[in-house]
């Protein structure tokens, strides 16, 4: 009888360790995804132009996901050391539809960081960098984000484009409407600049002269991050999730 | 006995004709490659500057200046002509002769480069020294558009080229005083400009 108690004994410690780990991964969770969904490099802008944002979305409900599990967490905990059968049903409930919600922000992240590929940042960007005045607000917001957004990327990682400065040479864009060839076979902000933002051989720079554009494309600075960000969200996502399952199944046998 | 005639009759023509005819064999080249890797751009096209082409007719204390004429290709089978009867250098300009469709224009004229001292490329590393290297060695063919905007201008105008279109380029050496050609190169290895591509049929699907 007292080694039947004692092995209730040690599975319910198991079992309060693991909602303890459920917890903690909870904050881990909520944690993580706040910090990408405050944009540390600023890309958000090149993400709602593309209408397709859904790393972000993946993001947010992980942010919730997070909340919920800490608190069910501390709800298996006490459902454990009270041996209540009701509370117990509550929590395995409710798991089940955190469980849910969770699968869908993995599947969203890791599904939809497949669509981030450089065409669509390169269409993107010829599309709308520079756009003189637009049609409706919508189009004007966006095409603004994405401008301010290339330049800042231009200026902080020293590239051009997203292969290269040759993006500009071969494709036609919205730049290229406002900008003759001739002044400006691309940006200015693809020129080497000196410390007060003017590039410091325009000719140079012009001519393609080593030394005074920057030939490095931004697709490495755009899709580091991005990255980053979709694997972050669903693989430690599929992480919580097996060990909740796992700890979660063993709950009813106590 | 009448071989060695004919041979010697042929090595005097052909020393006659080096020390006589002005050297023809020298057309204007496209910049370096290394040096100047965005060229031909869309509407531009940078030439190395024609550094030792005419020396052979250059005389001390006279003055010259050198022409460029530009063409589209297509307007070499109508007329390629350069000079006139009395040959002195044509002034037809960029509007005149439709943008260069009909017939060569002028885009500009600059002095002869110092053959002695020619640009040394490795300074264009340097940032002090590298628009003045470059404004030696290189000219840019469409560089200037503000002449398209004046509709009374009709001098020479250098304005940029049409994408996508082969062109040939000219460089003529013209005696300032007596204002007749002295030398001309011949006319470049057609060129052409670059085409651009429009941005929406890029295909965006990951597949």
């Amino acid at each position: 009888m007292a080694k039947t108690e004692n092995g209730v004994r040690i599975f319910q410690g198991l079992l309060i360790l693991g909602n303890v780990v459920i917890g903690m991964c909870g904050i881990a969770l909520t944690a993580e995804c706040i910090y990408f969904v405050s944009d540390p490099h600023g890309l958000y802008p090149l993400l709602e132009a593309t209408e397709n944002d859904d790393i972000y979305a993946a993001a947010w409900i992980g942010i919730f996901v997070g909340f919920a599990l800490l608190a069910l967490s501390i709800l298996g905990i006490v459902g454990v050391i009270k041996s209540n059968r009701t509370l117990l049903l509550v929590y395995i409930i409710l798991m089940l539809i955190t469980f849910a919600f969770e699968m869908a922000s993995c599947i969203t992240a890791a599904t939809h960081r497949d669509f981030l590929t450089p065409n669509l940042f390169l269409k993107q960007m010829l599309e709308k960098y520079q756009k003189p005045e637009a049609g409706n607000n919508n189009d004007k917001w966006m095409s603004e984000g994405v401008t301010k957004t290339w330049d800042k990327l231009m200026l902080q990682n020293q590239c051009c484009g997203v292969n290269g400065p040759s993006d500009w040479q071969e494709y036609t864009s919205a730049f290229r409407t406002t900008y003759s060839d001739a002044d400006f076979p691309w940006p200015h902000n693809c020129c080497v600049l000196d410390s007060q933002g003017h590039p410091i051989n325009l000719d140079g720079c012009k001519l393609g002269v080593h030394g005074f554009f920057k030939s490095n494309g931004c697709y490495a600075a755009i899709s580091g991050p991005m990255n980053r960000q979709a694997w972050g969200v669903a693989w430690f996502g599929f992480a919580i999730l097996c060990w909740t399952v796992s700890s979660s199944s063993c709950s009813p046998a106590s | 006995m009448c071989g060695c005639c004919v041979v010697l009759v042929l090595f005097c023509l052909g020393l006659l004709s080096a020390v006589f005819l002005p050297d023809q064999s020298q057309k204007p080249q496209l910049g370096d490659a290394q040096l100047a890797t965005n060229n031909p751009t869309l509407t531009t096209v940078s030439l190395e500057k024609p550094f030792c082409m005419f020396d052979s007719s250059l005389y001390p204390n006279r003055s010259y200046t050198i022409y460029l004429y530009v063409m589209k290709e297509s307007a070499s089978a109508m007329s390629s002509l350069v000079t006139d009867d009395s040959n002195k250098p044509l002034g037809s300009t960029f509007q005149q002769t439709s943008r260069g469709q009909l017939r060569p224009y002028n885009a500009a004229f600059f002095d002869v480069p110092d053959c002695a001292v020619p640009p040394r490329l490795a300074d264009v590393r340097s940032f002090v020294h590298a628009s003045y290297v470059l404004k030696q060695y290189l000219f840019r063919v469409g560089d200037d558009g503000t002449c398209l905007y004046d509709p009374n201008f009709l001098g020479v105008c250098n304005p940029p080229l049409a994408p996508d279109t082969t062109y040939r380029f000219k460089y003529v050496l013209v005696d300032n005083s007596e204002g007749m050609v002295k030398d001309q190169t011949l006319w470049s290895d057609p060129i052409k400009t670059r085409r651009a591509k429009l941005p929406m049929k890029i295909d965006t699907w990951p597949g």
